[in-house]
């Protein structure tokens, strides 16, 4: 098959790939391997980095961010520590929704899968401007709370984390004397910070439109025929749920799990528009914090490290998604 | 090998010698960068106080390049450090820009600034700002102190009097709780050490030594300051804007949803141009066990090192320091000028000023020593959560940081 | 009796839900055109009153969205055209040519959608600059231009097409590219329809590039100008009906887009299902 047609093939395929190849190599893969450089200096934002008078650190950024005592431990234990619990909440919540409103419009055609998608494709910017307003001290979260006789909180001044709250506010001496990575026990059981509830109640919000569809495309090639016979044996619509539909969603739930964790630790629009990482530290994701490392503090090898210890977490339940997905789907 | 993949492999090949920095967008050419002289356009970002602020210095900027052939574009950066920062990496700098103080010796210390000036007209204590190793690098924009501001209206209606301006921490805990027993927030602060730093001072402490060398935060001075502070915000009687649905807390008090608030020079512009309707008088800070105590705050013209105008934006500068334009500045957002020969015009047209002005005298100037600024930024976020927080855990964490960041 | 009461009950949560999902919106519409001390007293209420255009006049005149706009608009048209173009044709180069390290390419491909965009900030950013192209249109818009995720889905979309016509066409000898150009592209309509649909939503509502790309305000897109509206400098306020109004505006067009185009939107989301 060479020459002729297949000939005019091979040369042709380059040539069709050339622009994209080009344009992902250039933005996307170039510059993965000079943040990998700039990583492993102490460049300051002055000149480019790519000379022989930049200061080379070699892994001092990375042990900094990891095992020496000080505050860039702090703060990316700190961002880590939020953004875990972040994760923790968003991920059940919104898959849990997403599969709720999936069999709310299983049967329903139109109008509602329309409204619970459309905040999935509307600009995160937008939406975090809506929420902002939504909960303000004044603002309409807190107005509906109080008519149900709750004093809302304030949410984005409010520090405290959840768990602090139901455990009271004193520490016992037992949590706040000990530390690990550079946080105390007690600061690492914090859980989410009121202002994070509010981060996370709108993330959830947005995310699940996108799940419900992949429940949905799921559920409507569920074959019929099980459930009809778990009809015909007197199962409840409950009991058909638990025992057959959900069973069968199994490789869906895993897929919208693992790509919820993965997106979940990139968290970076709503908290740069919402909070900027306050109050008091509680709403810093790595994300935000390697960008503020960089262009704020000047700092930028200890951002790119940032970004690259990021990269390693997403990359690794990238690997885990597909190593799992391996072993259910042969 | 036909034409088209040798053209395709040939597109490729030359896209990666392209990235390895044949056609570098940095430049490394340092202070050595071309220099045109004739008409400039000049950029100048500056850190508004507001748009009073704003507008004044777009109107001075117009005004100058209308005389002097050139053109000035104005920018009001929405957070200077980054737009800055990110300018300064990318090495398209603006010209002119504001340089604050408290940032000035990371901005000297990495030579993004041309030490054009020569500041024998401007007060030395200002001017000490602006000195990095020996060398004055930028002339001192203007200065401004912290007071505390009081509406009238919410004043009277909680029954209190001129004669009840407070003049102690005593005084004051005592007029807020009267003014919160008439239903209103009593003080708003700013959560951050260039608002809660006065308590510092007034208790006789400060964050750092007087050289700037050492962390002193850990001190039972100190400690009482943020411990006073903490009692008033636990007991309502002060809150940070946020809690107010604010921005800050001069647009708090122009809301009317305080009664009192601690703030510079810069909230009368403020207040008369988005709540020209509030009534306040402006008071001394109530004197601590230590005595009376304020911050000052200062700003420079600093021209980038890598500008292509210095010639033009030197000129630039000094015409926004002359004394009439000072004095306009002062008149359009509040500040006080930063020239000798403007104090005495500054504080005849301006008795009402009479507490920033006497402030300067005793202000502390923001801690000011390169590398600082993330520990800063640590300290204001624990700062933001004092109504719950240990003061004493607070002041030993700085020291800690700023220990690493002094010593290093 | 029981049925009665258990649909009236499904109903009312459905409701409910719709409400949760949409009143926001609703919220956004109405305070909008409300003056601030209204939107600061009645957040909740639906109704603007008194109903006012203060805030969308100030849009237009006080700040610098007529900028962001046309901004917005010239990258997301250069974005979308040149991603579809080029999306289009590497997929097709991939599940129909065949030419020697076509499925290292494919593989890469698949690698780089892996990559997650929030850690190529400061990446972009060294890149940008090392190149010289640091705050200019160029930054904004060529970075965008190809995306992985629309090459995979064009080759998908390749693989699942019988491949008699284009055959029949090359046969009569027809150049590659013609045959692309005249016979490929006219059966591709469904899922070019579904890659310019993703394109300009992904473009108009991109922020986190802008942020490292450019940092002259007048190079802002919707996005980024709306982010420093929000934050806003000290002293400008809380504002809301202006910073509400200006992300109503932001939102309208992908809002039209959607309602029209709705079951391309819903076709993605399933083809990401299947991508697994």
């Amino acid at each position: 098959m060479a020459g002729g047609i297949r000939g005019n093939e091979r040369s042709a395929g380059w040539l069709f790939v050339a622009p994209a190849l080009l344009l992902l190599g250039l933005f996307l893969v170039l510059p993965i391997l000079m943040a990998l450089w700039v990583s492993l200096t102490r460049w300051n934002g002055q000149g480019s980095p790519f000379t022989a008078g930049v200061p080379f650190a070699g892994l001092d950024n990375y042990t900094g961010l990891i095992a020496d005592d000080g505050l860039s431990r702090t703060n990316f234990m700190t961002s880590i520590r939020n953004n875990g619990y972040y994760v923790l909440f968003v991920v059940p919540l919104q898959t849990a929704l997403a599969l709720g409103l999936a069999l709310i419009v299983n049967k329903r055609r139109g109008f509602f899968r329309t409204a619970f998608y459309f905040p999935s494709v509307t600009s995160s910017v937008a939406i975090s401007v809506v929420f902002l307003f939504m909960f303000a001290n004044g603002g309409a979260i807190n107005a509906i709370l109080s008519a149900l006789g709750v004093h809302g909180p304030q949410w984005f001044s409010d520090p405290r984390g959840v768990f602090h709250l139901l455990l009271g506010d004193s520490a016992p001496a037992a949590l706040a004397d000990h530390s690990v990575l550079g946080l105390s026990w007690w600061d690492w059981i914090s859980g989410p910070s009121v202002a994070m509830c509010a981060i996370i109640a709108l993330v959830v919000w947005t995310t699940s439109g996108t799940f419900m569809l992949m429940f949905l495309a799921a559920l409507q090639n569920l074959p019929r025929q099980l459930d009809e016979a778990g009809m015909i044996d007197g199962a409840n619509r409950w009991q058909r749920f638990r025992r057959i539909t959900l069973p069968q969603l199994r490789p869906t739930m895993f897929l919208v799990v693992t790509l919820g964790l993965i997106g979940s630790w990139q968290v970076f629009d709503q908290i740069y528009v919402m909070s900027q990482g306050n109050p008091a530290k509680t709403t810093l994701t790595p994300a935000y914090l390697s960008y503020r490392t960089a262009f704020r503090d000047f700092d930028y090898g200890s951002g790119a490290a940032i970004s690259f210890v990021l990269f390693l977490i997403i990359v690794l339940l990238t690997l885990g998604q597909r190593w799992a997905t391996r072993e259910r789907n042969p | 090998m036909t034409p088209l993949r040798k053209a395709a492999l040939a597109a490729i090949a030359s896209a990666s010698l392209v990235a390895a920095g044949c056609g570098s967008g940095f430049d490394d050419n340092g202070s050595k960068t071309q220099q045109s002289s004739g008409p400039a356009s000049l950029q100048i970002m500056i850190a508004s106080s507001g748009d009073a602020e704003t507008k004044a210095a777009k109107d001075a900027a117009a005004g100058w390049a209308t005389s002097s052939g050139n053109t000035a574009t104005v920018t009001p950066a929405q957070d200077i450090v980054q737009q800055l920062g990110q300018a300064l990496a990318g090495s398209t700098p603006p010209d002119v820009f504001y340089v604050d103080a408290a940032r000035f010796a990371d901005y000297a210390s990495v030579g993004a600034l041309d030490a054009y000036a020569k500041g024998d007209a401007f007060l030395p204590r200002l001017n000490e700002s602006f000195t990095y190793q020996g060398k004055l690098y930028c002339v001192p924009k203007d200065a401004s102190t912290l007071a505390l501001e009081i509406n009238t209206d919410l004043w009277t209606k909680a029954g209190l009097t001129d004669a009840d301006y407070p003049t102690s921490w005593d005084q004051l805990t005592a007029v807020a709780r009267k003014l919160k027993a008439s239903g209103v927030t009593p003080l708003a602060i700013g959560d951050t050490r260039d608002r809660i730093g006065a308590f510092l001072v007034q208790a006789g402490g400060w964050w750092v030594s007087a050289d700037g060398k050492q962390a002193t935060a850990d001190t039972p001075p100190n400690e009482q300051a943020l411990t006073y502070l903490q009692s008033l915000l636990r007991d309502g009687l002060a809150k940070y804007p946020k809690a107010l649905d604010a921005g800050w807390a001069g647009e708090a008090f122009g809301k009317g949803k305080a009664a009192m608030t601690i703030e510079g020079n810069w909230i009368k512009g403020a207040l008369s141009s988005d709540f020209p309707t509030v009534k306040y008088v402006v008071k001394e800070l109530p004197a601590g066990p230590k005595g009376k105590g304020t911050l000052s705050f200062t700003q420079c013209w600093g021209i980038a090192a890598k500008s292509k105008f210095k010639e033009q934006a030197a000129a630039f500068v000094t015409a926004m320091t002359t004394a009439d334009q000072q004095m306009a500045f002062a008149k359009g957002f509040g500040v006080m000028p930063s020239r000798t020969d403007a104090q005495a015009t500054y504080q005849q047209q301006y008795p009402d000023d009479a507490a920033f002005i006497a402030g300067a005298q005793y202000a502390q100037g923001p801690v000011n020593a390169p590398k600082m600024d993330s520990v800063l930024a640590d300290l204001d976020a624990a700062l933001q959560g004092l109504a719950t927080g240990d003061p004493k855990a607070i002041l030993q964490r700085f020291d800690k940081n700023a220990k690493t960041a002094l010593g290093g | 009796m029981r049925t009665l009461i258990s649909r009236f009950l499904g109903f009312s949560i459905l409701i409910f839900v719709a409400l949760v999902f949409l009143y926001p919106f609703v919220i956004q519409i109405a305070n909008s055109f409300k003056t601030e001390a209204d939107a600061a007293a009645n957040p909740l209420s639906a109704i603007a009153h008194p109903f006012t255009t203060d805030a969308m006049e100030r849009i237009f005149a006080g700040t610098a969205f007529p900028t962001w706009l046309a901004n917005s608009v010239l990258v997301t048209v250069v974005v979308t055209i040149g991603r579809v173009l080029i999306d289009s044709m590497a997929g097709y180069a991939l599940s129909r040519l065949r030419f020697r390290g076509r499925r290292v390419l494919f593989a890469a491909v698949l690698g780089v959608m892996a990559v997650p965009p929030v850690v190529l900030l400061i990446p972009k950013f060294l890149v940008l600059n090392q190149l010289g192209m640091y705050n200019s249109y160029p930054a904004l818009i060529v970075p965008l231009l190809a995306d992985a995720a629309g090459i995979f889905i064009m080759k998908q979309f390749f693989d699942s097409v019988p491949v008699s016509v284009e055959e029949a066409a090359r046969i009569d000898g027809a150049g590659v590219f013609r045959t692309f150009w005249s016979v490929v592209l006219p059966t591709a309509r469904p899922a070019l329809i579904t890659l310019t649909i993703l394109a300009f939503q992904g473009s108009w509502n991109e922020f986190p590039h802008t942020l490292v790309a450019v940092q002259d305000p007048a190079l802002f897109t919707l996005p980024r100008g709306l982010a420093d509206l929000v934050s806003g400098s000290l002293g400008a306020g809380t504002q809301y009906p202006l910073k509400l109004g200006a992300a109503l505006l932001a939102t309208i067009p992908v809002a039209i887009i959607f309602v029209v185009f709705q079951r391309y939107f819903v076709r993605d989301a399933n083809e990401g299902a299947e991508r697994g």
